[in-house]
């Protein structure tokens, strides 16, 4: 497999990742592109700026893809915070049209804003790593961190929140839960991921442009949770790994693999309604492999 | 103004102030006026669609009345929504069970302990050893709240995979994990056995005494509200139409003809 597709894969299991964090307090969100394109931009104009400024064209420190990573998922935070109040009080369908409007409206933003290049975008954007080897092994970084916080916040009274305003919001509220106030971290978490992914991700592509975040990748991005499950961290991932790499491993039956992909897409959820990834499924891996978290974690209860 | 505190007129723990709630053209509460005094068991009764749960959802917050207020200790609790009445001191049940349903029993109840389970975020990230002892504070409370109402053993399961009566009992662990002043009961014995319904009732009694608790509690077995209860109210067609000690209750006309008549007395003496 070569690292281009790799880093591809690595890329998406970002994107999923962030779908997944507002889907894990119930809200389906699909602005994750939408946040994916301003961290873009934010790398690209930062970046392209700096090395016009400095006249040192096609290279970039590190120092500058991480100052701009932390920009990019600052801006997209602060958009979430923003946004956030109204557009969560909406439920259900009505979250994920709003969001999709969200996307639009940012999309249409970057066509046409003085700065961000119309149509064709921002090209040369300057390369931090002399190879795509270079960006696989930072974005391994990147998403092993990214699970780490995700695995960390199941111990934590967020995620236990979080777990339970998925269930049943009301209640949640009533055990004193600021319900509100913890869907609105869950979707600034989501943005900065996105963000921060859009950043790295500018650099890898080269360019970028508003087709970046369009409704088509708010769709592919929820078909990573939907196909891998949403319930554990580890769905999103493999559905981002898998579904990204799925159109180009087809590559070679032509056009059948567009027809192809939508089928795999089409037929997880029928045979696999609650994603790959499921409570037991993990057990039951665990169980294989003869030790996991669940069982040191069980051992002390049992009776 | 400042109301002093006066130590011959304690202020009641709750105040219901001539609440009204109107859904369309359905008066569901009409006026209706409570004091609850602090650890006492108080009964609200009255036939279906009384307006019973609907009183609950104004007192907990999750239903705001067309008019009138509460109360908590002499203070409108006006607008301050679930969450924050759960923070007050004012925890509930739900007649038609809301646990959450994907968790453990266990973590049903660590999720009641949402407020004590407050750590500094970067030793929570670590999992640091003082963020570890917390962790374990938390994990003994709920396992005591969950011996108390015999579910231990069964800490492990799905809350969804629960029979109907444990998850009554799941219900009062995860209120009192909030550390309540206030309890709230809506027919917690709903679709129990005869000797549940008395082992419950023992286990109101218990709780209240245990965590100094007041509990309002709804229940349409008419005999166990009569021995639990110190004091009991009659809800009919959202008005208030009776207040008082069991026995005075219990021989209002009022209450006879619009209650207790028919079904209450077939009720009793089916026990
Ligand atoms: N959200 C609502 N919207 C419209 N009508 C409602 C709503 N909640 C309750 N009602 C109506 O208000 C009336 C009182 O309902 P409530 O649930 O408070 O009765 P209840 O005394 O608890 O009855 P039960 O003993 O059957 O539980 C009923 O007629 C009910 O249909
Ligand atoms: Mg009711």
């Amino acid at each position: 497999m070569d690292a281009a597709l790799l880093e591809q894969m690595l890329l998406g299991a970002l994107l999923a990742l962030s779908v997944y964090l507002p889907l894990g307090c119930g809200q389906l969100s699909l602005a994750t592109p939408g946040f994916y394109a301003v961290g873009g931009y934010v790398a690209a104009l930062l970046s392209t700026g700096v090395a016009a400024f400095v006249g040192s064209g096609a290279t970039s420190p590190l120092w500058a893809l991480l100052a701009e990573m932390v920009l990019g998922g600052m801006l997209a935070g602060l958009i979430a915070l923003a946004i956030g109040g109204p557009v969560l009080r909406l439920r259900g369908i009505y979250l994920a049209i709003a969001t999709i409007a969200l996307v639009e409206i940012l999309r249409v933003l970057n066509l046409n804003l003085p700065f961000t290049g119309g149509a064709m975008g921002i090209f040369g954007i300057p390369q931090p790593f002399a190879h795509a080897e270079g960006y696989v092994l930072f974005t391994l970084a990147l998403l092993a961190l990214a699970c780490w916080l995700c695995q960390r916040l199941e111990a934590l009274r967020l995620g236990r929140a979080m777990a339970a305003i998925r269930d049943d919001e009301l209640a949640a509220a009533s055990v004193g839960i600021d319900t509100p106030r913890t869907k609105l971290i869950a979707f600034v978490a989501s943005a900065v991921l996105a963000g921060v992914t859009g950043a790295l991700a500018a650099h890898f592509l080269n360019s970028w442009n508003a087709r970046a975040g369009s409704f088509d990748a708010s769709i592919t991005t929820l078909a990573f949770v939907v196909f891998g499950g949403s319930r554990f961290w580890l769905g999103p991932v493999i559905g981002g790994l898998a579904l990204t790499a799925l159109p180009e491993l087809l590559r070679p039956v032509g056009d059948l693999r567009l027809i192809l992909f939508g089928a795999v897409i089409l037929l997880g959820p029928l045979f696999f309604p609650q994603g790959l990834v499921t409570a037991e499924r993990l057990r039951a891996l665990g169980a294989l492999l003869g030790r996991g978290r669940h069982r040191s974690r069980q051992a002390p209860q049992a009776p | 103004m400042n109301r002093s505190p006066d130590a011959t007129a304690p202020v009641p723990l709750l105040q219901v102030e001539a609440v009204s709630c109107r859904f369309g053209g359905l008066l569901a509460l009409d006026r209706v006026s409570l004091e609850l005094e602090e650890g006492e068991i108080f009964g609200l009764i009255g036939p279906n669609g009384a307006g019973k749960t609907t009183l609950f959802n104004v007192i907990s917050g999750l239903t705001t009345p067309s008019g009138g207020r509460c109360l908590w200790r002499g203070v409108p609790t006006t607008g301050l929504g679930a969450s924050g009445l759960n923070r007050l001191g004012i925890a509930r049940t739900f007649q038609n069970l809301r646990l959450f349903e994907s968790l453990t029993v266990r973590e049903n109840v660590l999720v009641g302990l949402h407020h004590a389970a407050r750590a500094p975020l970067l030793g929570a990230l670590l999992g640091n050893g003082a963020f570890r002892r917390h962790q374990g504070r938390l994990e003994a409370r709920a396992m005591e709240l969950l011996t108390l109402l015999e579910l231990a053993a069964l800490a492990e399961q799905r809350a969804g995979d629960l029979p109907y009566g444990d998850r009554r009992r799941l219900e009062i662990a995860r209120a009192l994990a909030t550390a309540p002043q206030l309890l709230l009961l809506d027919e917690p014995a709903a679709g129990m056995n005869p000797a549940e319904k008395d082992d419950l009732r023992q286990l109101i009694g218990r709780i209240r005494d245990h965590f100094a608790l007041t509990v309002l509690i709804i229940e349409h077995h008419v005999p166990l509200m009569m021995r639990l209860c110190d004091r009991l109210a009659v809800l009919n067609f959202g008005q208030r139409i009776a207040l008082g000690s069991p026995a005075e209750v219990r021989t209002d006309p009022r209450v006879i003809e619009a209650y207790l008549g028919g079904q209450g007395q077939a009720r009793g003496e089916g026990r």
